[in-house]
């Protein structure tokens, strides 16, 4: 077996992984881009190692199959910034939805107590579209 | 608990809310029943978290200041009324309570650090006895503040950057009734809050802008 052939059955697999875990449509949007893309670079230096060595030359370093290596640490480095920032974004948002929430439950709570001493006698039914129910305190 | 709430509406008549920061306890019945207005949050956001909460509440409702002190009994509410004061008569955005003589050495060298990085020449930085006025309010209410932790540098880092005016006002305080500090509780803890905030001051640099604290002589009451 040459090294092309394990090489690119390995591109194969990975690939095919990726493209069957897009099409199930578990990614949002811009990220099942990025995965393709990741897929089809993968299949392509797989494949047609070569290319590698093309690359090499072409950028002036001589050992070329660190290339690849260098430059996909550095796509996992930049990848993992955007995921804690994105992680940021996200608990500043739930934070502020947890808050909102608690206060519009506290309004609720307070609307109903106002309801309830506005004074119906304790005997009248309760008003149409507003059901009443007893306050949790 | 409840004793706090009863405490700060004899001294100072003003509304009361309590943020529960998610907790199980009967805090809530307590507060409630001693005449708070009790906010629940859904789940626990941590001690910044539940003061913003409180933040915005005040902020829809259309508060002219807000006051925070810490609920576990350690701030005296007599000492309310001069805070407020203090707020009013030198028209400063934020008043904070601070407690010169509760400073350790440990509290006093990170004061050190922290006024050489950013230039805040407040000295009991994690106090939690503040007197916010509405635009210290509205700062802090915003979406900007909501990835803080503590009611401490980063807060006061925010209202700066703001442009708004900090004053200290020199207070007393018992040791704590219930819990301990959870900022200065272990050394782990508190070299991760050392390193949390030197991140956050280097965040800041560049925003720096001079503000003149005036630390009140005199104004301490016992």
């Amino acid at each position: 077996m040459t090294a092309q052939i394990t090489s690119g059955i390995i591109a194969v697999l990975l690939a095919g992984a990726i493209l069957y875990l897009v099409r199930r449509d578990h990614l949002h949007g811009s990220y099942a881009l990025w995965w393709l893309a990741v897929a089809g670079a993968i299949l392509l230096l797989g494949v047609f190692p070569p290319v590698i060595d093309w690359l090499g030359r072409l950028t002036g370093i001589n050992y070329a199959p660190i290339l690849p290596i260098t430059i996909g640490i550095g796509m996992i480095l930049l990848r993992m910034l955007k995921m804690d920032i994105d992680r940021s974004r996200r608990e500043r948002q739930i934070r502020r939805l947890a808050q909102k929430l608690a206060i519009l439950e506290q309004e609720i709570i307070e609307a109903r107590h106002a309801h309830a001493d506005a004074g119906e006698p304790p005997a009248a039914p309760a008003p149409a579209g507003l059901p009443r129910i007893a306050g949790r305190r | 608990m409840a004793e706090v709430v009863r405490g700060v509406i004899a001294a100072t008549g003003a509304d009361v809310l309590v943020v529960s920061d998610a907790s199980s306890d009967a805090t809530v019945q307590m507060a409630s029943r001693a005449g708070a207005t009790v906010i629940e949050l859904p789940c626990q956001l941590g001690a910044w978290g539940a003061t913003q909460t409180g933040m915005r509440y005040a902020q829809r409702r259309g508060y002219g200041r807000v006051l925070t002190l810490d609920a576990d009994g350690q701030h005296h509410p007599q000492e309310l009324p001069a805070l407020l004061d203090e707020q009013h008569r030198s028209g400063a955005n934020v008043v904070i309570g601070t407690f010169a003589e509760r400073l350790s050495v440990a509290k006093r060298l990170a004061w050190r650090y922290f006024h050489l990085l950013t230039g805040i020449g407040v000295q009991d930085f994690t106090s939690g006895l503040r007197v916010y006025d509405r635009r210290a309010v509205r700062t802090l209410a915003s979406r900007q503040a909501s990835l803080l932790d503590y009611q401490d540098l980063g807060v006061l880092m925010l209202l700066r950057k703001n442009g708004l005016t900090l004053h200290e006002l020199p207070t007393v305080m018992s040791p704590r009734r219930q819990g301990g500090s959870r900022v200065f509780s272990s050394w782990r803890m508190v070299a991760r809050y050392m390193l949390h905030t030197t991140v956050l001051c280097f965040a800041q640099i560049g925003t720096r802008r001079r503000v003149a604290v005036h630390a009140a002589r005199g104004g301490a009451r016992s």
